[in-house]
């Protein structure tokens, strides 16, 4: 199966995933749920944006994949792992100063490693990999 | 490292999409090595040489040695 058609299935699957959980609340929903709503949403256009590109790229007679689009996202990669270390860490200490679900606590450190892999690979998009 | 990929494509007429398919890597990677944001693989520089009939050496300099005059 092609790279792209793999983001496009996994792409549907979160958005019914987060719709099904909105449906579920039947309306409690408390402002830590918008903000994951938003993150995923965010996700959701990142991985779609992606998604697009290879399609693009497939449909100019180029590969969808190269060495620099693998490279930055094994850099991108390296880098979020070590600042999701550093989020789960920090949602540790919240946890213990504020009352929160452990759904929601996993629910954010999921999210957050997600987000974190977005913009470090975008900011590596954005800067190049010279020095690599 | 710095390269004269644009000053190559510009002498053989060959667009970035054009170049991208002829050495098989994304028009993005093309932009990139040419605003000098990405070093290559040896591979990728060997292709590109190929494409453009020269060595290496030629289409790929340290700005040290252009610094100093040195240019192959």
């Amino acid at each position: 199966m092609k790279r792209s058609t793999i983001i496009f299935v996994v792409v549907s699957m979160v958005i019914i995933t987060a719709l099904l959980w909105l449906l579920s609340a039947q309306g409690q929903v408390n402002t830590l749920d918008l903000v994951h709503t938003g993150v995923i949403f965010l996700l959701v256009v990142f991985a779609v944006f992606l998604g697009i590109s290879r399609v693009r790229n497939t449909r100019r007679g180029e590969p969808q994949e190269d060495e620099l689009s693998r490279k930055l996202l094994q850099r991108a990669a390296s880098i979020s792992y070590y600042i999701s270390l550093y989020i789960w860490v920090a949602l540790l200490i919240v946890k213990d100063r504020v009352v929160i679900d452990t759904e929601q606590l996993i629910g954010s450190g999921i999210l957050g490693m997600g987000l974190a892999f977005a913009i470090t690979w975008a900011i590596l998009n954005s800067r190049g990999l010279q020095h690599e | 490292m710095n390269n004269r990929i644009r000053e190559y494509r510009a002498r053989h007429n060959f667009t970035q999409e054009e170049l991208a398919r002829l050495v098989n890597v994304r028009r993005e990677t093309i932009v990139f090595l040419e605003k000098n944001k990405y070093n290559p693989s040896l591979k990728l520089a060997f292709d590109l040489a190929r494409v453009f009939s020269v060595s290496i050496e030629t289409l790929f300099f340290m700005e040290e040695d252009e610094k100093l005059g040195i240019r192959n």
